[in-house]
């Protein structure tokens, strides 16, 4: 079982529906997911250059990098179109009393 | 079941590192081998004028896929020229004489570079920059010297403009029409980048056509016919380029701009098809032949390649984009701009990103954004998804900030 560390990343209402926000905790950056299933989190910089995905867009499960058009799934992490061929990493996410919190090991 | 094949594919790039990813995920065992005559493994190209230029990548580090695709994917690799083919009997003949039969052939030769014609001395010491080598070379004689000039203010001239200002050289870019990156580009994101530039000290002279160059000891004095005067130590060429058919000029294929292609990638001639800069190809989209430059287009186009060579019937229909990074902005392009009604602008600094989005009939046609990078990104591709479905829009969304243009690809 890994290691809880439970981080309080803001409001529900702080993330639109079929967006992300980023989110920077202890010199590393994520990105913070709402979209109709609930909330995801991943690693907040493409694996094909680096490029933050915050300004990237959400479309149903899936994020497209602002720079260069790769794609991720956004539940899994999986690169599912190029130029992005390396998934990027996920992280467990959960809301409690209206607020989001990301699970960083 | 389908029997074993031989595809060959002539070219190393882009085009032809995904066509042949892409056929191998359809077919698990018939033979592919690439030729290419660079002595590298295929590699991306944008970095060339900017990460490599600037010293802040290494060629291992654009490699593309990882070193072990070719292994892994048995995939063969020959870095051998091909001096001619025999498409009636279906077989490649490479520099050293030896004949090479494929059953499916793919030409990704790509574009070569426009050549500046001034005086045969001084032309062949001008520098240009399309691969690896030519990279190497411009690296190296920067490092040597301090004043540069560049030919031409399209995005390759301006990214090695830019890159080679960040190396504290003096630069100066010389173009011959009256604003930069052509008319493709609206002239108040042109001013954008011009103003980019000089801000941070290149020099940008447009009008302005070279009248002579003369070579005094190892620099040359470069004389506009406005009678300006540019001293430099090195020039760089960079005023487009044309599409690599010289090995087809005697053949049965049909050429014009490129290598005619339709939808499916297919040339004139039966079993032989064409991706990447050096296809002409038809596009649905457009009901017309498009040639296009860009990296999106060669790794798609490749891709589509890979899947039809595979048996898999497919349309190419993937909407132009590019982009280009000069300093710290991010351009990108969508559509085709060239046949519209009306311009609609979405913001107003290159912070927060603008966006110049073309309009025709209530649909967006085309879209050209300058921003810090990542500001522009997701508003481009929204254009991109909505160019491909037509979709008609309420223009008043486009320029109003407070409303984000996501809920209109739900339409």
């Amino acid at each position: 079982m890994a290691e809880e560390n439970w981080i309080e990343v803001g409001k529900v209402d702080s993330i639109d529906m079929e967006d992300l926000i980023r989110f920077d905790h202890a010199e590393k950056t994520f990105c913070v997911y709402r979209i109709e299933d609930g909330f995801y989190a991943t690693d907040g910089i493409c694996t094909h250059e680096e490029v933050h995905l915050e300004d990237g867009l959400v479309m149903d499960d899936e994020i497209e990098c602002p720079m260069h058009q790769g794609i991720f799934n956004i539940k899994t992490g999986e690169a599912i179109s190029p130029p992005a061929c390396d998934d990027l990493k996920t992280y467990p996410v959960k809301v409690e009393n209206d607020l989001v919190y990301i699970n960083i090991p | 079941m389908n029997s074993l094949k031989k595809i060959l594919i002539i070219g190393s790039g882009q085009a032809a590192i995904y066509a042949a990813s892409e056929f191998r995920k359809n077919d698990k065992y018939s033979s592919i081998t690439i030729f290419g005559n660079e002595n590298h493994h295929p590699y991306e190209r944008p970095p060339l004028s900017k990460e490599f230029l600037m010293d802040k990548k290494k060629k291992d580090e654009f490699l593309f896929f990882s070193k072990n695709f070719f292994d892994d994917h048995n995939v063969c690799f020959i870095n051998k020229k091909i001096d001619s083919v025999d498409f009636k009997n279906k077989y490649l003949i490479s520099f050293d004489n030896k004949k090479y039969f494929y059953d499916k052939l793919l030409i990704t030769t790509g574009s070569t570079n426009r050549k500046v014609e001034i005086d045969k001395e001084i032309d062949n010491e001008i520098y240009y920059l399309r691969n690896l080598d030519e990279a190497n070379k411009i690296k190296k004689k920067a490092s040597e010297v301090n004043n540069i000039a560049i030919i031409g203010g399209g995005f390759i001239g301006l990214e090695i403009a830019s890159s080679l200002n960040q190396q504290n050289k003096s630069v100066n870019v010389i173009e011959i029409s009256n604003q930069l990156m052509g008319r493709i580009i609206p002239s108040p994101i042109a001013n954008l980048v011009k103003a980019e530039h000089e801000k941070n000290g290149n020099k940008i002279h447009l009008d302005s056509k070279i009248k002579s160059i003369e070579k005094i000891n190892d620099a040359f004095k470069i004389l506009l016919e406005n009678d300006h005067i540019i001293e430099t130590e090195m020039i760089i060429g960079g005023i487009g380029s044309i599409p690599t058919t010289d090995l087809f000029n005697n053949s049965d294929l049909e050429l014009k701009n490129g290598i005619l292609t339709n939808k499916y990638n297919q040339t004139s001639v039966e079993n032989v098809y064409a991706a990447g800069d050096v296809s002409n190809f038809y596009h649905p989209l457009y009901k017309k032949n498009i040639r296009l430059e860009s990296y999106q287009h060669a790794q798609n186009q490749g891709i589509n390649a890979g899947k039809n060579i595979a048996g898999i019937k497919s349309e190419y229909l993937s909407v132009p984009w590019m982009w280009s990074d000069q300093f710290d902005l991010n351009l990108q392009l969508t559509g085709l701009c060239d046949d519209y009604h009306e311009i609609i602008e979405r913001g107003v600094d290159t912070e927060n990103g603008i966006i110049h989005f073309f309009i025709k009939d209530d649909k967006i046609v085309g879209a050209c954004g300058l921003g810090l990078v990542g500001k522009v990104g997701r508003d481009i591709r929204i254009a991109s998804k909505l160019i491909e479905k037509q979709t008609i829009i309420d223009k008043k969304i486009l320029s109003d900030l407070n409303q984000k243009l996501n809920p209109l690809l739900k339409k």
